[in-house]
């Protein structure tokens, strides 16, 4: 019972923390991503289990957190509010040209971010870029200008 | 209606920027922004919190009382965290002393509630009756201490007495967080 319960706070706590951290693609995903990863990770274990590491303990930790993911999957294809809370939405990085600061401010996105994105889109001047959107998955979508 | 999302171009349900088809919420995205300001702000709370010792293990949580008989002086934590070791230490008056021993009562609470795991140093005898246990000690001068160790298990208040003989007891309260 009071593994399933700390499972349940586990998943939520993690979820809010990834969730508010600035938002970075699996492609993006640096090192200094890594650790914060493994490192959340490990420490929610460690309460989840507690002293009790058995089988079973663990298994049904397991399973309490894969109904949870499943339940809020069902719950964002239910309602697109609660999957723009849990995903975030596209944001516009460049639009017709033009570099929106609010977005990069808040995003906390670097020029370089959007260099990177627009290499692997075969674009090679920032000035060739008519559209950058930022995908709820962190990738960055390029849309080049039709006369580049 | 896969059907038609496999027909329907992308720009007919996905709000638009411009000519692309994006579905962006700049609005709800301004909103969250304000909201992980807050959060962040909450955390750092949370953290200060912490350091301070309000979820236990510091400054805040650390308590001391002294029975009106001046017979002993109780150490211990007044928040405390479950499933985690910490001391109770008992400080013996030269009054606590009585033919060479000192008699040491603790209610049940603090044996069961609070998960008293071993008493040191080894009483000499231990005896059950009035919801608590008495220990003996034997004592050649003061000051002299005792510790127990306590490991919650429960989360919640709880309260407990102790007394030394010849004192006047201490009715004291902990808190578990989870």
């Amino acid at each position: 019972m009071a593994t399933i319960l700390h499972a349940v706070v586990g998943y939520f706590l993690l979820l809010i923390i990834v969730r508010v951290l600035a938002r970075r693609a699996g492609s993006q995903m640096t090192l200094f991503d890594f650790v914060l990863v493994f490192l959340m990770g490990g420490i929610i274990i460690l309460s989840t289990v507690g002293n009790d590491r058995s089988v079973t303990n663990c298994t049904c930790a397991v399973i309490a957190v894969a109904l949870l993911h499943r339940a809020t999957s069902w719950a964002k294809s239910k309602s697109p509010r609660i999957g723009a809370i849990l995903d975030g939405t596209p944001l516009t990085i460049i639009k017709n040209g033009e570099w929106q600061q609010e977005v990069l401010r808040g995003m906390k996105l670097r020029p370089e971010d959007i260099e990177a994105a627009a290499r692997s889109a075969n674009v090679t001047r920032m000035q060739d870029i008519d559209y950058a959107i930022l995908e709820r998955n962190g990738r960055i979508s390029i849309f080049p200008r039709e006369d580049a | 209606m896969a059907e038609q999302s496999a027909t329907s171009s992308i720009g007919d349900s996905v709000p638009k920027v411009g000519e692309v088809a994006v579905g962006e919420d700049l609005e709800f995205q301004r909103r969250w922004w304000q909201f992980e300001r807050a959060i962040w702000t909450f955390f750092l709370l949370v953290l200060l919190a912490d350091l301070l010792g309000l979820f236990g293990r510091g400054w805040l949580a650390k308590a001391k009382r002294t029975d009106s008989a001046q017979t002993v002086t109780l150490d211990y934590e007044r928040i405390e965290r479950a499933s985690t070791p910490s001391i109770m230490t008992f400080h013996f008056k030269p009054a606590a002393i009585r033919n060479g021993r000192i008699a040491l009562y603790v209610s049940e609470d603090l044996i069961k509630s609070l998960g008293a795991q071993r008493i040191s140093p080894q009483p000499l005898t231990s005896a059950m009756g009035d919801n608590g246990i008495l220990y003996t000690f034997p004592v050649t001068t003061t000051p002299a201490t005792a510790e127990i160790e306590l490991e919650p298990s429960f989360p919640g208040p709880h309260h407990f007495r102790v007394q030394v003989s010849g004192g006047q007891s201490i009715d004291a309260s902990v808190f578990v967080v989870p």
